[in-house]
């Protein structure tokens, strides 16, 4: 191995987003050479540490030091002019063109004024044919499948020589042959002397390729471990969980009530043969990592999503549900994950955020009655507490926390015997946080079931009576709240996951 | 905070000073005769086409698309009337049946549009420019390029006609717009516009039928046209091949100008209406000023560019970054 200096090294870094501590005190130094892993929690501060190195966020305080400069002023172009290469899960790479030019982007070979196509094509086609990647170097990058476009970008990691690059979640939509190659592609870059600090809710992937692995958790560094001397994941998961649950979750003990609704055997695009139900007064959680299909098994119920075979019964009797509005009438709500893309009318005031699925109650024929309808906006948005100067303020003035309070508002109206939250407590702060799950309480006490799909497990824990926990499109198991453990629920959520044991064998 | 539910209307609110500034301009700068009842109904006549056009347009700017083919579907249903009913022609239908195939007819290219746009994922621009072109070429080749004339007497007459001193083709359009307004504000048809336009993938997870709505806006937006295409018939006594050219612009600044946003998920009838107004005033105005009608083609150019320059001012003010940016060096 070359030189063993340093290349990055954060000092006590801090970052604060409005009610959120993202970064306490955090420090992180890897050496040219070294494979660094980066573990923790969804929250714990994985990304937005990603994010301040990159230059994408600026930090409060501390200090960045990259080859032995301290870096003061951070963009994603300075950063990049440092020599610092990220490879996100969402490709990167310019779609329209060529995978020979986006190689060469912003330095293609030129005869005279012209571009040498020639010279262009060879040079990248022999690159991608030594690291072992058959991919026609004409065709655009929009031909290429998901995979293939994420080995491409994972390729000019290696083609542009840098001195750190920094892969998140890299394997999601890889095949194992391409596991394979870069895990190759790491180890070469590994001889080059690069550091690469390594992203990855697969621990097992983790403990293959890094050689050291640093834990965050709630935005704090726990520690800084050689693969060597953690040896094996399940002293690995301790470490990344290992907290009190908070009192916040304070969900009372209710006897479940009849069933109100049962699903059998349910396949879709990305997930395949799941069954399960919800009793009345009950909080059911859905647990499995990002990409598990958690939300696609929510969204094809609810009829968003195109279902290829199962069957769905409410209240014991089969119904047929092919759009939202199925959904609605069986008595189903969906309340999506991504509020801003699915939720919130952003252009339109409160009354309108409540009232469009709830103009029902209060038409006299087909005119809306709107002095019963601003009037049950009101009684929701008294009983969410929700501060606000009238229901005519446009929905855009509000927090992120009061948006989602309002979209929890409009479903409360709608008042269906089954709430499907998806992930609603995500970039909310922690006193939202408890007042959305005091209104669980409220939901329950009147025979109603709540699905919950969270990825917060101090959340799922604390709120839910049985949890499923989805691995890779399918059931891996249903646990009862006696039985939780967060080891237990990370275990079952990476049962599906296929072995890397083998990618170890053939690499 | 009662204060709050004026925002909604900022947008009417100002057009309507702006149009009672220039009234007043205008009724001073012409010595009264602008301000005649003669001319001001007049006025409201000659935008009564054009407004009702763009009645239908808002539908669409809402949804966040945009109809070019409105001005052809002007043309087509005119002819379709006069072909059917002229007394010298093959059919001499009666005028309700007249009416009737026009509005059909138009409907029916409405409802093209809509599996187009939505089903077919063609970008709104480009459908509706095919079908502009499109439709237009039907007007020529159903009518060989000429006029269609002798149609029905009652059909003529409904253009002279006038009601409490008010022409009855300004009369269609305040009924229609005003009827429009109420379903835009007190139906779910209405509500689901303005859900679908400001986000459709919410508005579908909340129940909203998306194609069924989009077909209803697209249809409804050329029954508008359609409906401006009998009263320009009634107007010209004919069914006139290039009738409708160019209307597509009217409409759309109307409802530019009425604040609505290309964006989507904003805009209102009375804004357009207030906007096709204060078209037709600098039009009219600037004829009776004796301004050259080339200026004034200027000057309308100039306005709609204005219109929307000072509301993205305003609501880039209000989110206090706007004021800095435009006037960074003062």
């Amino acid at each position: 191995m070359p030189e063993e200096k340093t290349v990055i090294e954060l000092e006590g870094i801090n970052k604060t987003f409005p009610a959120v501590k993202a970064l306490d005190n955090v420090s992180l130094s890897v050496k040219s050479g070294e494979v660094r892993g980066l573990v923790g929690e969804n929250g714990a501060g994985k990304s937005t540490l990603i994010k301040i190195i990159t230059g994408a966020y600026t930090k409060d305080s501390g200090t960045m030091i990259f080859e032995g400069n301290e870096i003061t002023r951070n963009s994603p172009l300075i950063s990049k002019a440092l020599g610092i290469y990220a490879v996100y899960q969402d490709v990167m790479v310019t779609p329209d063109l060529s995978v020979a030019e986006n190689f060469f982007l912003g330095q293609q070979p030129k005869i005279g004024p012209f571009i040498n196509w020639k010279k262009m094509y060879k040079e990248s086609r022999e690159f991608l044919e030594n690291i072992g990647l058959d991919i026609d170097v004409r065709k655009s990058i929009k031909e290429l499948s998901i995979a293939e476009s994420e080995m491409i970008t994972i390729s000019k990691a290696l083609w542009q020589k840098p001195r750190l690059v920094i892969f998140d979640e890299p394997t999601a939509v890889l095949t194992r042959n391409e596991t394979k190659i870069l895990f190759q592609i790491i180890d070469e870059l590994k001889n080059q002397g690069t550091a690469v600090i390594y992203i990855s809710h697969n621990l097992e992937e983790v403990f293959d390729i890094c050689d050291t692995v640093t834990v965050l958790k709630d935005g704090a560094t726990v520690g800084t471990y050689t693969t060597q001397e953690l040896e094996n994941v399940e002293k690995l998961i301790p470490l990344m969980v290992g907290r009190s649950i908070e009192e916040m979750y304070s969900k009372k003990d209710t006897e479940p009530g009849k069933e109100l609704l049962r699903v059998e055997n349910l396949s879709g695009e990305r997930f395949e043969n799941i069954s399960f139900h919800v009793r009345a007064g009950e909080v059911v959680g859905f647990f499995g990592l990002v990409g598990a299909g958690r939300t696609e098994i929510a969204r094809a119920l609810f009829g968003a999503d195109f279902l290829k075979e199962g069957k769905i019964s409410v209240e014991g009797k089969d119904v047929s549900i092919k759009t939202p509005k199925d959904a609605l009438m069986k008595g189903i709500g969906y309340l999506p994950e991504d509020r801003r893309k699915q939720g919130i009318f952003l252009q339109q005031d409160i009354d309108f955020n409540i009232n469009i699925i709830n103009f029902d109650k209060v038409m006299a024929g087909p005119i809306i009655n709107y002095g019963k309808a601003h009037s049950q906006a009101r009684d929701y948005i008294d009983k969410l507490s929700i501060k606000i100067g009238s229901i005519f303020q446009p929905v855009s003035e509000l927090s992120g926390g009061n948006q989602q309070k309002v979209i929890i508002a409009r479903w409360l109206c709608k008042n269906t015997d089954v709430l499907i939250f998806d992930e609603p407590t995500v970039g909310i702060d922690v006193g939202t946080k408890s007042e959305i799950y005091k209104l669980f309480g409220e939901i329950l006490s009147s025979n109603k079931g709540i699905i919950l799909i969270s990825s917060y497990l101090p959340e799922l824990m604390g709120m839910s009576d049985r949890i499923y926990v989805i691995s890779n499109g399918r059931m891996a198991g249903e646990v009862d709240k006696k039985d939780f453990s967060e080891e237990f629920l990370l275990t079952l959520a990476m049962k599906n996951i296929v072995s890397r044991e083998k990618v170890k064998e053939a690499v | 905070m009662a204060g709050r539910r004026e925002r909604k209307t900022f947008t009417e609110k100002n057009l309507l000073i702006i149009l009672v500034v220039m009234w007043v301009f205008l009724a001073i700068a012409t010595g009264g005769n602008f301000s005649s009842w003669a001319n001001i109904t007049n006025l409201i006549r000659q935008s009564s086409i054009n407004g009702v056009v763009a009645i239908g347009m808002t539908l669409i700017i809402i949804t966040g698309g945009i109809d070019l083919s409105v001005g052809s579907i002007v043309g087509l249903s005119g002819m379709v009337f006069a072909i059917f009913t002229s007394t010298r022609g093959e059919f001499q239908f009666p005028t309700i049946v007249g009416i009737l195939l026009a509005l059909g007819i138009s409907a029916l290219i409405g409802l093209i549009n809509a599996v187009a746009v939505h089903d077919g994922k063609v970008p709104a621009f480009i459908a509706t420019l095919g079908m502009m072109t499109l439709v237009r070429g039907v007007v020529m080749y159903i009518s060989g390029g000429r006029m269609v004339t002798a149609v029905p007497l009652e059909y003529r007459r409904f253009a002279v006609l006038e009601f409490l001193g008010i022409p009855a083709l300004a009369w269609s359009w305040i009924i229609l717009a005003a009827f429009m307004m109420l379903v835009l504000k007190y139906t779910k048809f209405g509500r689901n516009l303005y859900a679908i336009g400001s986000n459709e993938e919410a508005a579908r997870l909340s129940g909203i039928n998306i194609r069924l709505n989009m077909y209803s806006f697209y249809i409804v937006a050329a029954l508008f046209s359609g409906i401006a295409g009998l009263m320009l018939g009634t107007r010209m006594a004919a069914g006139v091949p290039t009738g409708g050219s160019g209307y597509e612009l009217d409409a759309i600044a109307s409802v530019v100008i009425g604040g609505a946003s290309l964006s989507g998920g904003v805009g209102t009838v009375l804004g357009t209406a207030l906007g096709a107004l204060i078209i037709q005033t600098i039009r009219n105005g600037g004829n009776l000023l004796g301004v050259d009608p080339f200026i004034m083609q200027m000057v309308i150019g100039a306005i709609i560019i204005l219109a929307v320059f000072f509301d993205q001012f305003v609501k880039n003010r209000r989110k206090g970054e706007g004021r800095k940016r435009l006037f960074k060096r003062a």
